[in-house]
C-alpha cells in the first residue's frame, strides 16, 4: 500500500505551475478540479493554473475560470491565468499538459490528421522552447498522442527529450482493472501490467509479467485462460475500450482519461509506489527491444522522485508478444515517417 | 428512545476509528486540511469496514464528477473503502452503464464495487451515505410551481425508499434542486429517519462568497473564515459577510458596503446563471466539489471552521419549523451543530426574512403533496423530541475534543429556541 509520506511537496516555498491546454475540453473539465483539490501533486502543494484553448472558445474558458474560483480550493493561486496565446500559458510552466489536437472530422484521411496536429505540436513545441522552464515536464494527451509528442519533442530543443512524454497509463489502468475483475481481486493487489506501443488500437496490453498475491509472475496469462483468450478476449477489450464507452455515453471517457492524466503525473513526479512497481508511459526509446531511438512508444517504467524514470528494459518477449509489439511498432514507424516529411516540409 | 443506544456505540466507534484514520491521513502543515484528496491511499491495516453510498442522477452531468471523487477517496477519507450504488432514471441506465465502465477504467484501490440500478428500493439498501443529485430540471414553459411539484413527486418517492432501505443512521445530501424543499420532502416521507440526517447543500453557495472576498481582499481563500449562506439554495440566498474573518481579523468594518451590497451578494447569488451563460452549461464541475467538501466536512469533521448547511429548522433565527434553511453550523464529526443567537443586524435581518419567505411559499406550494401530518412527522423522528433537553447556553459553542463531542452534539441539536 501507498504510503503518504511520498507526496510532499515537489516545491514547498512555491506555487507548481501547471499549463493545460484543450482547457475548455471534457478531459480538462474533469482534470482541473483534481489538480486544484491536491489529489494529483499532494495536500500541501500550492498550484498555479495556466489555461489554454482556441479563441473560439474563450467563454467556455471563462466559465471554467468561475467553476474554479466556486471550488474556494485552498491550494490553488488566483487568479487562474487562460489565454489562447500559448506563450502566454507555457510562461514558466513547470508542468505542461497537453490535452488539446486536432479531432478527426468525418471523411478526414489520417495523414490529413497528422498534417493538422504536426502544426499545432510544432507551434506549441516552439512556444515551450521560448518560454517554459529549462526542466518542463511535459504530458500529451492530444491523439494522436504519440507522433503529437514526437513532433512536439523536434522543436523544442530546451526541454530534455526524456521530459517529454504521452498518456498509456489510462490503458494501463483499464488492462489492471480488468484482470482484478476476471480474477476477483482487488485492484490494488494487481501489479505490473504493462501496455507496449502506439495509443491507439493496435497498442499491446501485455499480462505476460503481472501478478496478484494469488498469481505468481509468469502464471498470469495462463490464469486468463491462455494465449488463444488473450488473443480473441482479453486484449481486443482493452484496444477497444474507449469505443465501448463512447457508444454507452455518446461522450469519450473524459474522467476516467483525467483520473489516469494524474496517475501518470503523481507517479512521475513523486516515483512509483514500490521498489518493483512497473507502470506504462510513453516515452522516448532508448534502443530497448529493438524499438528505434527516439521513437515515443508505451513501455514498462519505473518513476524516481524528481520526474525521472526509468525503462525496464530486461524483459524477456516471447513469440506471442513480439507478434504484438512488431504491429504497433510498424504503425509507429509509419506516423514518424508521414510526421517527419511534414517536418521537414514546415522547417 | 435511547438515543445512546441508537447513535451512541456505533457513532463513538466510528467516531473513534475516524479519529484515528484522521490523524493517519493528515499532514500536520496541510492547508487542506485532513481529508483532502491527495491520491494516495492509507495502509492496509488502517483500512475501515466498507462504507455504502448511494448516488442518484449518477451518469448526469453533476454525478459524472461526483462518482469519481467519491470512489477515490477525496469524500470520506483515504482509509474509506466503498461500496457505490449509482442510481438513474430508466432513460439514464445506458449512459449509467459508461459511467459504471469508466469508474472500472480508474482502477481506484477504495471502490469496492459499482452497481448500477433504476430503482431506489435496490439502490439504497444498507446505503450509509445517499447524495440526491437527480431532479427534474426546468423545461421551456414550466411554471416554479410546477417544477416544485414534480420534484416534490421524485424526493416523495425517494424518502420512502431510503425510509424502508437505507441504513438506520444514513446520512442524506440534496443537491438537486430546488434542494431545500425537496429535503423537506423527502423527509416528511422518512418517519423512522432523524430529520437532521437530511440535508441540504448551500456549500456551493459558501465557497462561492469566500473566493470573491478572498479575491477583493488579495487575500488566500485559506485565511478567510465564518463566510456564512442563509437561506434558500437560489436567488433569495442571503451571503452574510456580519461575522467574516480575513487572517483572524473581523473584517465587516473595512467593507465598502455599496461593493458589498451591490456587488458582492447579487453576484453570489445569481453566479450560477453567470456559469451557464459562460459555459453554455450548469456548473456541474463546482456543484459536484460543494457536495464533496458538504459531506466531507459533516462526516470526518471541520474542526473550528463555520460551515454553511441547509438544515431542519429548530425555531433558531425566527425560522419556522419543518424549513430546511441554510445556517452556519460546526461539524465534530458524524454531525453538525447549529451556531445559535449569532447577533443579527437590521440588513441582515431583512435579507434572512425574504428568503424565508419564498421557502415558506415553495413549502406551501407542495403542501398538497405532503402527509397531512407532516409537521409531526418531522418533530418526531428526533428522538430527542420526545424527552426536554435542557437549553443550551448562550454562548457560541466551540467544537470539543472528540470525546465530549457525542453528548455534546446530541443535545446541541435537540435544543435551542422553540417558537
Amino acid at each position: 500500500m501507498e504510503s503518504l509520506a511520498r507526496l510532499t511537496p515537489l516545491y514547498p516555498d512555491r506555487a507548481l505551475i501547471v499549463a493545460v491546454t484543450g482547457a475548455a475540453g471534457q478531459i480538462a473539465y474533469s482534470l482541473l478540479p483534481l489538480l486544484a483539490s491536491g489529489t494529483v501533486f499532494g495536500p500541501q502543494q500550492r498550484i498555479k493554473l495556466q489555461l489554454l484553448d482556441v479563441p473560439a472558445a474563450e467563454s467556455v474558458l471563462k466559465g471554467v475560470c468561475c467553476e474554479l474560483e466556486d471550488g474556494a480550493y485552498p491550494l490553488l493561486d488566483h487568479p487562474v491565468l487562460y489565454t489562447s496565446v500559448a506563450d502566454e500559458a507555457f510562461a514558466g510552466a513547470d508542468i505542461v499538459v497537453l490535452l488539446g489536437s486536432f479531432p478527426r472530422k468525418p471523411g478526414m484521411e489520417r495523414k490529413d490528421l497528422l498534417a493538422k496536429n504536426g502544426t499545432i505540436f510544432r507551434d506549441q513545441g516552439q512556444a515551450l522552447n521560448r518560454v517554459a522552464k529549462a526542466d518542463a515536464h511535459v504530458i500529451v494527451v492530444g491523439n494522436p498522442a504519440n507522433t503529437n509528442a514526437w513532433t512536439l519533442s523536434q522543436f523544442c530543443t530546451k526541454i530534455p527529450k526524456e521530459h517529454i512524454t504521452a498518456l498509456a497509463r489510462l490503458d494501463h489502468n483499464r488492462l489492471k482493472s480488468l484482470v482484478a475483475r476476471k480474477l476477483d481481486s482487488a485492484v490494488s493487489d494487481v501489479h505490473n501490467v504493462i501496455i507496449w506501443g502506439n495509443h491507439s488500437a493496435t497498442q499491446y496490453p501485455d499480462v505476460t509479467y503481472a501478478y496478484t498475491p494469488q498469481i505468481v509472475q509468469g502464471k498470469m496469462r495462463a490464469a486468463l485462460g491462455g494465449d488463444s483468450q488473450l488473443a480473441s478476449e482479453v486484449i481486443p477489450l482493452i484496444q477497444k475500450r474507449g469505443a465501448e464507452v463512447l457508444a454507452l455515453r455518446k461522450l469519450s471517457s473524459a474522467m476516467s482519461a483525467a483520473k489516469a492524466i494524474g496517475d501518470h503525473l503523481r507517479d512521475w513526479m513523486f516515483g512509483t509506489q514500490t521498489e518493483n512497481e512497473i507502470v506504462s508511459m510513453i516515452v522516448p526509446s532508448d534502443g530497448s527491444y529493438g524499438i528505434d531511438k527516439g521513437l515515443m512508444f508505451a513501455f514498462p517504467v519505473q518513476c524516481h522522485r524528481g520526474g525521472k524514470y526509468r525503462i525496464v528494459s530486461d524483459l524477456r518477449i516471447d513469440d506471442f508478444s513480439r507478434k504484438y509489439i512488431e504491429t504497433t511498432l510498424a504503425e509507429l514507424r509509419s506516423e514518424r515517417e508521414e510526421a517527419m516529411r511534414l517536418v521537414s516540409k514546415m522547417c | 428512545m435511547n438515543v445512546a443506544r441508537r447513535f451512541g456505540a456505533r457513532l463513538v466507534q466510528r467516531l473513534g476509528c475516524r479519529w484515528l484514520a484522521t490523524e493517519a491521513t493528515a499532514s500536520p502543515k496541510s492547508a487542506a486540511g485532513a481529508a483532502s484528496g491527495s491520491g494516495a491511499v492509507g495502509k492496509l491495516s488502517d483500512l475501515l469496514p466498507p462504507l455504502r453510498v448511494a448516488v442518484t442522477g449518477a451518469a448526469g452531468q453533476i454525478g459524472y464528477q461526483l462518482v469519481t471523487r467519491i470512489a477515490s477517496g477525496e469524500m470520506l477519507g483515504k482509509n474509506q473503502p466503498i461500496h457505490l450504488s449509482c442510481i438513474e432514471t430508466p432513460q439514464g441506465m445506458k449512459a449509467l452503464r459508461g459511467v459504471v465502465m469508466e469508474l472500472e477504467d480508474c482502477a481506484f484501490p477504495l471502490l469496492k464495487s459499482v452497481s448500477a440500478t433504476d430503482q431506489v428500493d435496490k439502490g439504497f439498501a444498507d446505503a450509509d451515505f445517499a447524495i440526491l443529485v437527480g431532479a427534474k430540471p426546468r423545461g421551456p414553459g414550466m411554471e416554479r410551481r410546477d417544477l416544485l411539484a414534480s420534484n416534490a413527486q421524485i424526493f416523495a418517492e425517494q424518502g420512502r425508499a431510503l425510509n424502508k432501505v437505507a441504513s438506520r443512521e444514513v446520512r442524506v445530501l440534496v443537491v438537486g434542486n430546488p434542494a431545500n424543499t425537496n429535503a423537506l420532502v423527502a423527509a416528511a416521507n422518512a418517519p423512522d429517519i432523524w430529520a437532521e440526517q437530511i440535508t441540504a447543500m448551500s456549500r456551493l453557495d459558501q465557497n462561492r462568497a469566500i473566493t470573491q472576498l478572498a479575491l477583493k481582499m488579495h487575500c488566500d481563500v485559506a485565511e478567510v473564515e465564518r463566510v456564512i449562506i442563509w437561506g434558500n439554495h437560489s436567488t433569495t440566498q442571503y451571503p452574510d459577510l456580519s461575522h467574516a474573518l480575513v487572517r483572524g481579523e473581523w473584517i465587516r468594518p473595512r467593507i465598502d458596503e455599496d461593493w458589498y451590497r451591490n456587488e458582492f451578494i447579487p453576484r453570489i447569488q445569481k453566479r450560477g446563471a453567470e456559469v451557464i451563460e459562460a459555459r453554455g452549461a450548469s456548473s456541474a464541475a463546482s456543484a459536484a466539489n460543494g457536495a464533496i467538501d458538504h459531506m466531507r466536512d459533516l462526516w470526518l469533521g471541520a474542526g473550528n471552521k463555520w460551515l454553511s448547511m441547509s438544515v431542519p429548522s429548530d425555531g433558531s433565527y425566527g425560522i419556522d419549523a419543518c424549513l430546511w434553511y441554510s445556517v452556519p453550523c460546526l461539524c465534530p464529526g458524524a454531525h453538525f451543530r447549529r451556531i445559535l443567537e449569532l447577533p443579527v443586524d437590521e440588513f441582515s435581518a431583512s435579507m434572512m426574512e425574504r428568503t424565508r419567505k419564498e421557502l415558506i411559499e415553495e413549502r406551501d406550494a407542495v403542501r398538497h403533496l405532503l402527509p397531512r401530518d407532516y409537521e409531526r412527522i418531522i418533530s418526531m423522528s428526533n428522538p430527542l423530541a420526545r424527552s426536554q433537553q435542557p437549553k443550551q447556553s448562550a454562548s457560541i459553542p466551540v467544537a470539543d475534543s472528540a470525546s465530549n463531542d457525542t453528548q455534546a452534539s446530541m443535545k446541541a441539536v435537540g435544543s435551542g429556541k422553540r417558537k
